[in-house]
């Protein structure tokens, strides 16, 4: 049976065996998703390539713990938050994201955008790494688990092992930072 | 009086209980003042949506691939518990049948060729010590798989892995056999390292979820300060001898 075949759950068996090759089929299944929210949470390409290394490597060595009835990604996203807080808080002086970088490398696929959206949506995407930015690493973490991966508060207490209160404190900080990050934005997409 | 931001935020992703989110929406329909900031609200978070995260290059699933097999340990060679498990179960019922073999034949009156093979002038080690080698070399390889990965599991909350705690619990099934039939044979370098691994055997298979990491760092002290690592190696180590002597015994005995 080819690798590419396996769903999560069986390449999840097999790598607990030391089988690599279903162990590769994880990581080239869930890079991509890793590096986003890696990305989200250092605002630097480099330093979110370096996070979605250790996070994997990390899973690796935690394959044992792995609950065969829970979401596999859902588990993965838990070590690629902690990974990153830990990076983050390893490497704190880190600049934030160039803004052109982000622009030469949009995603690909689905419409083209015109440089209006392009240059609207790069200037949102730079705002709400500012924003991000004021954050500590462990509000930004829950801000985004939230927010992206639709994690309720107690997912989030558990997963970065916070109370209640400063789970829910973590997100309220980071709203309003958008908040005051888009203001001027939203007043001027309400006029175009 | 008004609703706060925060009721806001918490109402936005559902976080409130049905009774607060039923006062949340019945203000809401009454004060145009916080339905604005409800609006605006909702506008932040849907343009937050928006920002662009930039995908990786090309060939971003290889390159990662490539940095991150350089960290992992080299592929298993050996069989996994999963396969183990029954085919330890068989050997130790092979050897349980073996021992009542030798007690058996222990009990009727001996030839005197019979007496030459078991004197230690004879002829070599006897059937039921020949299994018990072979069982043996699996157990303390499995026992020593095992303790590598309690030393070495990183550090955090939940360790007692279900895999940890079953490989544990098979291995303290068949420790118990293994024991029984190294006294009945005189081999009481096997006995006592049986013994000495026992309970850290139990402590594995006994582990809740959850445990605390003064516990596991209490057990990580247990095998160092008795040694159970270099013991299962040194043993392990010996009994391949062993049974490289045996092999080349028959050899030449053909």
């Amino acid at each position: 049976m080819k690798q590419m075949q396996l769903d999560d759950a069986a390449a999840v068996a097999k790598a607990r065996g030391g089988d690599h090759e279903a162990f590769r089929t994880l990581v080239e299944r869930h890079s991509r998703s890793i590096y986003r929210l890696a990305y989200r949470m250092t605002g630097r390409p480099e330093d979110a390539e370096d996070v979605v290394q250790e996070t994997l490597v990390r899973a690796y060595r935690q394959l044992s713990r792995f609950e065969s009835r829970a979401n596999f990604a859902t588990w993965l996203y838990r070590i690629g938050f902690n990974c990153a807080i830990d990076y983050m808080r390893a490497r704190p002086h880190r600049e934030s994201t160039e803004p052109h970088e982000t622009l030469d490398r949009m995603p690909a696929g689905g419409h083209t955008p015109s440089m209006d959206d392009l240059v609207y949506a790069g200037e949102i995407s730079e705002r709400v790494q500012e924003a991000l930015n004021e954050l500590s690493a462990q509000e930004r973490a829950a801000f985004l688990m939230r927010h992206y991966h639709g994690c309720s508060i107690d997912e989030i207490c558990s997963a970065l092992d916070l109370k209640s209160n400063a789970a829910k404190h973590s997100i309220f900080r980071a709203v309003k930072k958008m908040r005051i990050a888009l203001r001027p934005l939203m007043k001027a997409g309400v006029g175009n | 009086m008004h609703l706060t931001d925060d009721d806001l935020i918490l109402r936005f992703y559902g976080e409130t209980s049905p009774d607060e989110q039923r006062r949340i929406d019945e203000h809401l329909r009454t004060c145009s003042a916080c339905r604005e900031g409800w609006s605006e609200l909702g506008e932040t978070l849907r343009m937050v949506d928006a920002a662009i995260v930039p995908e990786p290059p090309e060939g971003f699933e290889r390159i990662v691939w490539a940095r991150v097999a350089q960290q992992l340990p080299e592929q298993r060679s050996g069989w996994t518990w999963r396969q183990l498990v029954p085919v330890l179960s068989f050997a130790a019922v092979i050897l349980a049948i073996a021992t009542l073999g030798l007690q058996w034949w222990a009990a009727v009156p001996a030839s005197p060729d019979q007496v030459a093979d078991a004197t230690p002038g004879g002829r070599g080690p006897s059937t039921t010590e020949r299994v018990l080698l072979t069982a043996l070399d699996d157990h303390f390889e499995q026992a020593e798989r095992l303790l590598v990965e309690v030393m070495n599991a990183p550090d955090g909350a939940d360790a007692g892995s279900d895999y940890e705690r079953v490989a544990a619990d098979d291995l303290l099934a068949s420790s118990r056999l293994y024991r029984l039939t190294a006294e009945q044979t005189g081999q009481r370098q096997f006995v006592q390292l049986l013994e000495d691994l026992e309970p850290v055997l139990v402590e594995v298979a006994r582990r809740p979820e959850r445990v605390d990491q003064q516990e596991i760092e209490s057990l990580r002290t247990r095998i160092d300060d008795d040694a159970l690592l270099f013991k299962v190696r040194a043993l392990s180590h010996e009994i391949r001898e062993r049974q490289q002597d045996i092999m080349t015994t028959n050899e030449g005995g053909l």
